[in-house]
């Protein structure tokens, strides 16, 4: 790898890293689904400044071309990521569908103490 | 004995009526709820001009989350038996009674409504009815017993039946897994024969691809569900 593209993979990775410490400075990520990326953003890092690191990886499984390897673990990572976010999605989804369930019951039974308590109608 | 009849609507304007009034003159003694999934037509208008009880989702949650609002509703509003009756008008309001007898007589816990044991009682294209068989021998492989149309909406229950539906039920077809279910937890359920016509007014919610989706989705919901431990 040459000495630029080394610099500039540097250059990323310490930018996603930075992104990341912000996002979660601003709350926009929460803790617990920012400790995933913080590893991550550290392991590119890692990897960009020690690229034999990488050669050694690629080499001990067997990859022809270390980049072989950068992208299979890249796929992989990505993979894994993805089918977290649909299991967060299915359980929110689930939980959105009880409280919605839940608001309409209790909607309900506002309106009908309102209209049997003669109390003025609110604007639920 | 307390008894809803919910019916589930979405978009059923020109026939909620008719259905609502169906129900009053074969079951003057039931409340009637109409749980509406969001409707954007005068469904739920329609339904407070009735005077019937109503529960209005705020957006469309589909059929299985709708049931089970109402479900929720009878459980904690202590109704013995809750009925189901689709919007549609496909349902004849005169075969309430027959339905809920097995679970007067304490022979059942869940009733289901069906078109296909009374010869020449519907007819159906091939591809629904290819559709129904494939149904019919899934819940034979599951539960052992033989339910000639499983997809009904047709169906009544017991609190049994309420306890166990409020707790879970799929938001999206859910009578095939219902039934499941059901057995799994040691409810007794059986058929009766039903009439029922094509629907008055509306489109069918299942159009070709979405009935390749019910299959593969109740399929795999329900061989999987097979390795869950039951609560």
């Amino acid at each position: 790898m040459s000495v630029r593209l080394n610099l500039f993979a540097m250059i990323g990775s310490i930018l996603l890293l930075l992104v990341i410490l912000e996002l979660i400075r601003r709350k926009y990520l929460r803790e617990r689904y920012s400790l995933i990326w913080i590893v991550t953003g550290t392991l590119f890092l890692l990897l960009s400044i020690r690229v034999d690191l990488l050669h050694g990886i690629s080499n001990f499984l067997g990859f022809s071309i270390p980049s072989n390897a950068l992208f299979f673990f890249g796929i992989l990572f990505l993979i894994l990521i993805i089918l977290g976010l649909s299991v967060i999605t299915s359980r929110l989804a689930e939980k959105n569908k009880i409280l919605t369930q839940e608001v309409v019951l209790l909607k309900k039974r506002v309106a009908d103490l309102e209209k049997s308590n003669d109390i003025p109608k609110s604007n639920l | 004995m307390k008894t809803l009849v919910i019916i589930p609507v979405f978009n059923e304007e020109k026939t909620l009526r008719g259905v609502i009034s169906g129900i009053r003159a074969s079951l003057p003694q039931a409340d009637i709820l109409v749980v509406n999934d969001g409707s954007t037509d005068s469904t739920g208008n329609i339904a407070r001009e009735e005077g019937v009880l109503i529960l209005e989702h705020p957006y469309n949650m589909g059929i299985g989350a709708t049931m089970q609002t109402g479900f929720l509703y009878a459980l904690r509003n202590g109704y013995d038996i809750a009925i189901q009756v689709d919007g549609d008008g496909q349902h004849y309001p005169e075969c309430l009674p027959p339905l809920m007898k097995p679970l007067l007589m304490g022979q059942s816990n869940l009733v289901i409504g069906s078109r296909y044991l009374l010869d020449g009682g519907f007819k159906s294209t091939l591809l629904r009815k290819l559709g129904i068989k494939f149904f019919t021998s899934l819940v034979w492989i599951f539960t052992g017993k033989r339910i000639t149309d499983p997809t009904s909406g047709f169906r009544a229950m017991d609190r049994k039946g309420l306890e166990l539906f409020s707790e879970e039920y799929p938001s999206d077809y859910p009578e095939v897994e219902a039934l499941i279910s059901a057995n799994r937890r040691g409810l007794l359920f059986q058929e009766i024969p039903t009439m029922m016509r094509d629907r008055q007014g509306g489109t069918s919610s299942i159009g070709i691809l979405s009935a390749l989706y019910y299959m593969v989705k109740v399929t795999l919901s329900i061989s999987i569900g097979f390795f869950r431990r039951v609560k």
